[in-house]
């Protein structure tokens, strides 16, 4: 009877513990260091609380690293992914981890004021975690070329940068627009973008790079496949005969996907040659390069629009 | 109370013992279907093709283009029928492989997987693909060594002094497949981002690799092993009921023992070398077989063999048109599919 | 027929059988009796090659063990199991065609010949299994499963049968029955049984000989009325004995007294 009578109080106690402690980590706080001054909204909707001047930021993936240095706010990263790696001074910020499994207490060690995040990355999970440090969180998502002129100047408008996101966004829509001018009523070169070999993987409707393709004077043979990254089958990819093959690998990786997948050896684009190997960095990272790599791929495709 | 009974399900109707006209005529039957199965699976796919075309090609071996254009032609030839193969042997190869360890093991549910067979593979084959990349031919080789350094692992590990009982096998193959699984997801998160997720999709098995010269030696492999296994077959009747009784009764169970675990071996490593792994078809399969034609390893061998052919056929064309023309990893349907079967087998005993 | 010379069988530094030697003549049941841990299992596993030996020779048809292969030594000795593993359903026929496997032409292949059914047949007869035969082995009861792994072990045409406790989980009327089927064996075919039992005065009954094991020895040897006496059986097992004339069968009746 009587042990009967403990073990039940034990229980009730371990289990009002329990809730106890989910409710006050359920509670978010959303409220950064310093005073809080004005909310802006990020792209996936969330309010955000940000001190009137941020001097502390890191940035969680490298097209946002890339940005905060493209406006001139580089000296203010305090921290980065080990895959953040352009520009040379970004290496010399300090390492948070990778995109995937950044480390939780580093960052916090860092105090940052805010932390720029990209959903690319798949940071759901983590994101609750910083809130409840006091640390702000702002998710960029870009889909296409408009969202990365936005993702600049939001970042501008974080790190009180402005004039020279500003700068920088007009700069870059000048030599987007150079291009879709140059490539302008020639015909659409249908397009393949081998993600990966084998397996094979391209891009969907939802990737950022089909947009810049878009732009490059280009029809992607896969454009209306649903998703970002879908892992695409051999038949229908030889079926799709495209005349050009985009392979984006150097950069950060190396000589991996250099070479046409088996399926693709006798389509009319590897028959002709005409099988393009663009630098990763500038297709993969929706960030200030994505020009460059649309420069690359419009001259690729159309070498006549460009002298 | 003299013997014990913990057989997971009992067949229906069992009333000739096996002998050799009944066992011919079922594996004449499965290799039927399976010939009809590889025929009208060559003929659905993410792209259409016409129909009488694809036959009368198929009827002449591909000599007559029957009127296909030369893409579709391709298609049929160097994407769909290898891959079906390739389906064919790597099912052929797990089943077998499963009913091998089944009845050596004296467990209906000893599997490649359970027992960390198939990821000593896994394993074995992402060092090859990582530092040998070149080179396809290290793939199932190291797949082999892999499956071989797992196999004598849990071996060692299970050895007890009352010998490794199956019970004891079972559970140091699990240690085992955890502990690789933790090596593997380890070594993935080593990889850059751009790689995780071609590996992420082969380990849950992906038959779209196409390799012209492996493909005939995983055809080989599993015709080979199941021929290995099924002439131990009668030696395995008796290892099934117990390795004491089965020495007694003239076995050579060291040498049947060292056979079946390397002939099973090395059906896993080629599986796993050329398409990931693909699980379930170890375990579902050859139960399958044994609850409609009973426990007599000399029908049950060939016709799990037969059988796993067909299930990882079918699996995989469901995997290859069901979203396309994206494609999903086969290994997550066999597993859609032979979970709930599995469930509904056990329900039945 | 099987003869073990100074056999000494020794596993995790202990010594189980020490300098044992004894001989099977055709026709006789032989019993061996002893307290627990005298090594009687360990002897009987180490006569058809089970369990390796450590010296001594065994000797089958005049030839040592070593010399004779795996199904040539199953064709000569049977061993009776005291019970049998059935994880898979096996029906009584094909339970009982395992004994067969020694004679198979192309051991770990090969299919049953006629003549195989045939000795299956007679052999489930004998055994009274003749109506089981193609029911599940886990459908019968206790009994009949004991029946059947005699069935098998008969079916081997092995005249040597080694029994190991064959009754220690049957009752009164099953344990009468399984002993007069080896009874039957020894007197109709010629065959020569060793059985490793508990029960003495069941020994009493069926055995031509006796050996009485204590610690790995072989304490004492001999037709029963000779070894069956209270002061023998008090020093083997250390333990008061009444030993009277059973007044049915006219032999030993032995009766412990606490």
């Amino acid at each position: 009877m009587l042990s009967l009578t403990i073990r039940s109080i034990a229980i009730v106690t371990c289990t009002l513990l329990l809730v106890m402690s989910f409710a006050c980590n359920s509670t978010p706080k959303q409220s950064p260091e310093g005073p809080v001054t004005r909310q802006l909204t990020d792209d996936a909707g969330r309010r955000v609380s940000l001190p009137a001047r941020v001097t502390r930021v890191i940035s969680l993936a490298p097209n946002l690293t890339e940005i905060v240095f493209a406006i001139g706010a580089g000296d203010r990263l305090v921290g980065r992914t080990s895959y953040c790696d352009f520009p040379p001074e970004a290496k010399a910020v300090a390492e948070v981890g990778d995109t995937r499994t950044p480390a939780i207490e580093t960052i916090i060690g860092l105090r940052p004021q805010v932390v720029l995040v990209s959903t690319a990355s798949q940071l759901e999970v983590f994101t609750q975690q910083l809130q409840n440090q006091h640390i702000a969180v702002f998710v960029t998502d870009p889909h296409d070329l408009e969202g990365v002129f936005r993702s600049i100047e939001q970042v501008g408008e974080i790190l009180g940068q402005k004039e020279q996101s500003g700068l920088l966004v007009r700069k870059l829509r000048e030599r987007a627009s150079a291009v879709e001018k140059a490539v302008q009523g020639k015909e659409r070169v249908r397009v393949f973008y081998q993600l990966s070999g084998e397996p094979l993987y391209t891009a969907g409707r939802d990737a950022f790079v089909t947009d810049l393709m878009r732009r490059a004077g280009a029809k992607s043979v896969t454009v209306d496949v649903p998703g970002a990254w879908p892992k695409y089958s051999n038949e229908s990819a030889l079926a799709a005969r495209p005349d050009a093959i985009i392979l984006p690998t150097g950069g950060s990786m190396g000589s991996a996907n250099s070479e046409v997948t088996p399926a693709l050896r006798q389509s009319p684009a590897a028959v002709q040659g005409r099988v393009y190997k663009i630098n990763d960095d500038y297709l993969a990272r929706p960030g200030p390069r994505a020009i460059d790599g649309l420069e690359a791929m419009a001259r690729a495709l159309h070498p006549d629009a460009f002298k | 109370m003299i013997g014990t009974t913990r057989d997971i399900a009992i067949p229906k109707i069992r009333q000739n013992r096996v002998t050799l006209r009944k066992t011919l005529i079922y594996c004449a039957l499965l290799a039927a279907a399976l010939l009809l199965a590889i025929i009208l699976m060559s003929l659905v796919g993410s792209e259409r093709l016409p129909t009488r075309a694809s036959l009368c090609a198929l009827a002449t071996l591909g000599t007559n283009a029957c009127g296909l254009t030369q893409d579709q032609f391709d298609i049929l030839f160097q994407i769909r029928l290898p891959r079906i193969l390739l389906a064919a042997a790597v099912g052929g190869s797990l089943a077998t492989a499963g009913a091998g360890y089944q009845a050596l093991l004296r467990n209906p549910l000893a599997e490649p997987y359970l027992l960390g067979i198939s990821n000593g593979a896994a394993v074995g084959t992402m060092i090859a693909l990582i530092f040998f990349g070149a080179n396809e031919w290290v793939r199932p080789l190291l797949a082999f060594t892999g499956a071989i350094a797992a196999t004598f692992a849990v071996y060692r590990l299970a050895r007890g002094r009352a010998g490794a009982t199956p019970e004891r096998l079972i559970l140091a193959g699990v240690i085992v497949t955890t502990f690789l699984s933790s090596v593997i997801v380890f070594v993935t998160t080593l990889m850059d981002a751009t790689r995780i997720r071609s590996f992420t999709f082969w380990l849950l098995g992906d038959l779209s690799g196409t390799s012209k010269a492996l493909l005939p030696v995983a055809i080989v492999i599993a015709v080979l092993g199941a021929l290995a296994l099924t002439f131990n077959a009668r030696s395995l009747n008796l290892l099934m009921l117990g390795e004491r009784d089965a020495f007694d009764l003239g076995v050579e169970v060291g040498r049947v023992r060292i056979v079946v675990f390397l002939v099973a071996s090395l059906l896993v490593g080629s599986s796993v070398a050329a398409s990931g792994s693909v699980g379930y078809v170890g375990l579902v399969v050859p139960h399958l077989a044994r609850l409609s034609l009973g426990s007599d390893n000399r029908i049950s061998i060939p016709a799990a063999t037969l059988g796993g052919a067909l299930f990882v056929i079918v699996a995989d064309t469901v995997a290859r048109t069901i979203i396309a023309p994206r494609e999903l990893p086969v290994g997550a349907i066999t597993a859609l599919i032979g979970a709930p079967l599995f469930i509904y087998l056990l329900k039945r005993a | 027929m099987l003869e073990a010379r100074d056999l000494t069988i020794a596993y995790d530094h202990r010594i189980a059988v020490a300098d044992l030697t004894l001989s099977l003549r055709a026709g006789e049941i032989t019993a061996i009796l002893g307290p627990n841990g005298a090594g009687k299992s360990t002897l009987l596993r180490a006569l058809n090659g089970q369990i390796p030996k450590s010296s001594g020779v065994i000797l089958l048809d005049g030839k040592p063990l070593e010399r004779h292969n795996r199904s040539s030594i199953s064709r000569r000795i049977a061993v009776v199991a005291q019970e049998a593993e059935l994880r898979f359903p096996v029906t009584v026929l094909e339970f009982v065609l395992g004994g067969r496997f020694a004679w198979a032409a192309h051991s770990g292949w090969g299919w049953e010949t006629e003549h195989d059914l045939q000795v299956a047949d007679a052999v489930l007869l004998e055994t009274e299994l003749g109506d089981l035969s193609s029911r599940l082995m886990n459908e019968l009861s206790g009994g009949e499963r004991q029946r059947a792994l005699m069935a098998r072990a008969l079916a081997t045409e092995a005249p040597v049968l080694l029994l190991d406790e064959p009754t220690a989980n049957l009752d009164l009327s099953h344990q009468a029955t399984l002993l007069k089927l080896v009874r039957s064996r020894c007197d109709q075919h010629g065959a020569s049984a060793v059985v490793v039992t508990h029960d003495i005065n069941l020994a009493a009954q069926f055995a031509d000989n006796i050996i009485l094991m204590k610690l790995g020895k072989a304490a004492h040897s001999g037709k029963p009325k000779d070894v069956l006496k209270a002061e023998v059986l008090e020093e083997v097992f250390e333990v008061r004995v009444l030993v009277d004339t059973h007044p049915i069968t006219g032999g030993a009746r032995i009766t412990p007294v606490i």
